[in-house]
């Protein structure tokens, strides 16, 4: 383990264990304990113009052990950092599950459990990130694997080198904790992030991160956390250009928009899954006219056009051509898959399309 | 009981009895298994209970049912009365429409079923078996019969007559009954009779269940209640059964005359008004009326404008009576009550609403073990059970906001409520006699003295609930303790003794402050400005500002 990952890891402890010193230090003097923890409701996540990064405001809620309505949430948040604080001692890595049964008990002398669903100790593990401004994964708490990447890159994961284009047809793993991954070697001009699994090993099977030396990774749907900090640390490590490639929809819309602008749930931690450089290269409705493919597009449901209505709306959506390519969307009524651009070929994806635009840096802000 | 035996019902002349009972069973009182019991109960400890008020004797009365079979049941009723002598006997238990309440007009329990002989008539149907009658006037006599009715002839069949010395006073009636069903909900004989004991606080009434366990409630009040001054019956109150009963038995010998001398503010020009809108022929004998004739009358008379009868006969439960009543029955933790004044509806019916509140304690419905809203309904204070979705009262009890009282959940608290309607004519919505139909004017005054109860009771109902509130607020706080201190023991290496001690602390602190708020609001100005408030929102609801 390097001594970047070993500081920050004191450092982590060190912030969890601040969180209970201050209620141990107002319970001492009899005062009614609190915690802070800034609101993550909608009403307080902003739009970071400069930044270009959803971010949360200013907004703070006590969480007080003497407000009925609290104690349970408050008791909750302890019983969280306290597990956290010896998982990051001892060194252990676990799931959020593996958690949730390592704390539920019957509180003696109730029918009450300390935590009855899953989803109370999510929340509370978000609280603490909130709260503390540490990560999930820096609590050893770690999500769902998915993602996959392939490139001329070298890694040490756990003392073992991996090295990301000898890795056969799947390619490596994203884990949902990247934090301790050393960069070896990148060899790479930029990195492309396609959603869709299907086209990922389209383009590894051409070898066309080979041919154009980039990272090509692919988000296997919306990007899973490790997915956005891998991202977000190659980005920013090696100063590379992010390029995203969805469907042409609101949906792979929206999975560019959380991979470069940060997400509403995650609001707290845009600044360490976001990456505000990122462009988008395709689809766009403009492409299906561009390219033809006006006899591959799927008639968009109630529920696409509403949804990109919603996006119309968003602060970030702003910008001139995506205000167009929504509009365009919902004029149209209609909507394509990355697999319409096999209707002109195989390979015309790998062969023209990309290439095309990416030369001509024909790309969506 | 100066009517003469041999005069029967016209419309009956043709029919059994029985046929009749048959016929009008639903009407009786005798529909399904339960009510069947229940009215049974009804049907005796009322005739117990108007024997001894009218002969100045504070009623205790015995009820004891036992199950001798599937849907088969004795059922023994014990009154401390007059006893009734031996030559009346048969007319009481063994003869249909022969009760001694029809021959005047006058403030009555329950007015439906057909009595005593009704029993013996359902009792002979299900089991083939008569009545045991034990009575005594007092005299050192004892006169025990078993009654059976003729149904052809609607006279009483008397046998196993015995008569021998003893010392008691009163009558026991016993009966065996096939098609019924004893059960302890709302609708049973054990809610009966605890409503009975609430309306009628003067009696004690001891029932011993089908278990044998043994319910008694005692006497709460001392005093007879004052009993109601015959009247003549006003025309707006009249059934066509009613009509009918009363023209078999009179003397007179038109049915002009008939209706002068027996009904109130009726006038020789009102009975022509009458004869122009019926088309009947007033000269006819009385005794000659049919069942449509009096049903065509009946519609009539409510078309016509009579004078309205006074309030001079109306003898409500009386505010104390019931307080005292509650207190006894309900044992609740405060209450309130409120006798309304006399008011009239219909244009002429006179009538008075009272009504009561009682929480905590055992006020509310028993369901496992906790208690919910439970509502009384009484008219002339005899406990109505049935039909309650139809009935005005349950209409305003769940019109009225009961939140605005400080009863947050008002359907799942254990209160009582009590409501008496006593008129010389309750307007029934249907033959069950088991809700009263929806007078505007009976309305409006259920919901004033409803909302007078309920205010007189909100500020203790809403010091109570504050502090159960309270002691809920800290307990929650104290389960998590433990809880707490374990955390920060494993986060911050605390000590857990120490940290439960000092969080136990602030939780107590934080308590007596709640308290301590709880007492400067009370007698401040802010309950009394809640009540103005409620007062004014009460009026703009009813509609008196601005009127």
């Amino acid at each position: 383990m390097g001594s970047r990952s070993e500081e920050r890891r004191r450092e982590v402890l060190r912030r969890l264990e601040e969180l209970g010193k201050t209620v141990l230090e107002q319970i001492k003097e009899g005062k009614s304990p609190h915690i802070d923890i800034p609101v993550r409701s909608l009403s307080n996540i902003e739009f970071d113009e400069e930044k270009m990064m959803l971010k949360l405001g200013s907004k703070v809620a006590k969480r007080s052990f003497l407000n009925v309505a609290h104690t349970r949430k408050f008791m909750q948040t302890l019983l969280v950092a306290a597990f956290a604080k010896e998982l990051v001692e001892q060194n252990l890595h676990t799931s959020l599950r593996d958690m949730y049964y390592a704390l539920k008990r019957t509180i003696p002398g109730t029918k009450e459990n300390t935590f009855e669903e899953q989803t109370e100790s999510d929340a509370v593990v978000v609280d603490i990130e909130v709260a503390k401004d540490i990560l999930r994964e820096e609590m050893h708490l770690n999500a769902d694997v998915r993602g996959r990447v392939v490139g001329d890159v070298t890694i040490i994961d756990r003392g073992d080198e991996v090295d990301w284009s000898k890795l056969g047809s799947g390619g490596w793993a994203i884990p949902s904790n990247v934090e301790d991954i050393e960069f070896k070697e990148v060899n790479a001009d930029y990195i492309l992030v396609v959603e869709k699994n299907a086209a990922f090993e389209r383009m590894h099977e051409d070898k066309f991160w080979k041919k154009e030396n980039m990272i090509l990774i692919t988000t296997q749907g919306q990007a899973a956390r490790g997915v956005r900090r891998l991202i977000h640390r190659l980005a920013f490590e090696h100063n590379l250009p992010v390029i995203v490639f969805t469907d042409a929809d609101a949906y792979g819309w929206y999975i560019y928009s959380v991979i470069k602008w940060g997400s509403m749930n995650l609001a707290h931690v845009s600044d360490k899954l976001g990456t505000p450089q990122a462009k988008y290269v395709g689809l766009t409705i403009s492409d299906i006219d561009k390219y033809h493919l006006e006899n591959y597009t799927i008639k968009a449901k109630d529920v696409d056009i509403k949804r990109a209505k919603e996006l119309l709306n968003y602060p970030w959506f702003q910008k001139k051509e995506w205000q167009r390519e929504l509009q365009l969307m919902i004029k149209k009524g209609y909507k394509a898959e990355l697999e319409a651009l096999s209707s002109r070929g195989l390979r015309f994806m790998t062969q023209t399309y990309l290439p095309e635009k990416i030369e001509n840096k024909e790309f969506l802000p | 009981m100066a009517e003469k035996a041999s005069k029967i019902f016209q419309a009956f002349r043709e029919h059994s009895v029985a046929e009749f009972f048959k016929k009008n069973r639903q009407m009786l009182g005798y529909s399904g298994k339960i009510r069947s019991l229940t009215t049974i109960v009804h049907e005796y400890v009322t005739n117990s209970l108007d024997a001894c008020e009218e002969a100045g004797i504070l009623p205790d009365i015995t009820v004891e049912i036992e199950q001798l079979g599937p849907d088969h049941y004795r059922v023994t009723v014990e009154d401390n009365g007059p006893g009734i002598p031996k030559s009346h006997v048969g007319k009481v238990f063994g003869k249909m429409l022969a009760g001694t309440k029809f021959h005047r007009f006058i403030q009555q329990r329950g007015q439906q079923g057909i009595g005593a002989a009704g029993c013996t008539m359902y009792a002979q149907i299900t089991t083939g078996k008569p009545v045991r009658v034990v009575t005594s006037t007092g005299n050192g006599m004892i006169y025990e019969c078993s009654v059976m009715i003729d149904v052809k002839r609607n006279e009483p069949v008397i046998t196993d007559e015995k008569e021998y010395p003893g010392t008691m006073r009163g009558t026991r009636v016993i009966g065996e009954f096939k098609g019924v069903k004893y059960v302890k909900s709302e609708y049973g004989p054990y809610e009966y009779l605890r409503r009975t004991a609430i309306a009628n606080p003067h009696a004690k009434i001891v029932f011993r269940d089908p278990e044998g366990a043994r319910h008694v409630w005692e006497r709460a009040v001392d005093a007879l209640p004052a009993i109601p001054k015959p009247s003549k019956p006003h025309p707006y109150g009249l059934t066509a059964h009613d009509l009918l009963e009363y023209a078999s038995m009179s003397k007179a010998r038109s049915l002009k005359s008939f209706f002068v001398q027996t009904f109130d503010r009726v006038s020789a020009a009102k009975v022509k008004e009458l004869e122009e809108l019926t088309g009947i022929d007033f000269n006819r004998k009385p005794d000659s009326l049919t069942w449509e004739e009096a049903a065509t009358i009946i519609d009539a008379i409510k078309k016509i404008k009579f004078l309205a009868p006074s309030t001079k006969n109306l003898y409500p439960i009386g505010q104390e009576q019931i307080e005292k009543a509650i207190l006894n029955v309900l044992k609740p933790e405060f209450h309130s009550v409120v006798t309304r004044p006399p008011s009239v509806y219909r244009g002429g019916v006179p009538f008075i609403v009272e009504a009561g509140i009682a929480f905590g304690g055992e006020a509310g419905r028993k369901v496992d073990s906790s208690r919910k809203m439970e509502i009384m309904r009484f008219a002339n204070r005899a406990p109505l059970l049935f039909d309650s979705g139809a009935c005005v009262i349950t209409k305003v009890v769940n019109e009225i906001d009961w939140k605005r009282y400080g009863l947050k959940d008002a359907e799942n608290m254990p209160v009582t409520i009590v409501v008496n309607i006593t008129s010389t004519y309750i307007p029934y919505t249907s033959a069950g006699k088991q809700a009263i139909s929806d007078e505007e004017e009976i309305h409006k005054e259920i919901k004033l003295a409803l909302q007078e109860v309920a205010r007189k009771t909100s500020i203790h109902i809403s010091r109570k609930i504050k502090a159960k509130e309270k002691s809920e607020k800290k307990k929650t706080l104290l389960k998590y303790i433990p809880e707490i201190a374990d955390a920060l023991q494993k986060l911050v290496g605390a000590n857990k003794q120490e940290v439960e001690k000092k969080l136990l602390e602030i939780v107590e602190k934080k308590y007596k402050e709640w308290e301590a708020g709880e007492e400067t609001s009370e007698n401040g100005e802010k309950e009394l400005e809640k009540l103005e408030e409620m007062a004014v929102k009460e009026d703009l609801e009813n509609g008196s500002i601005g009127e």
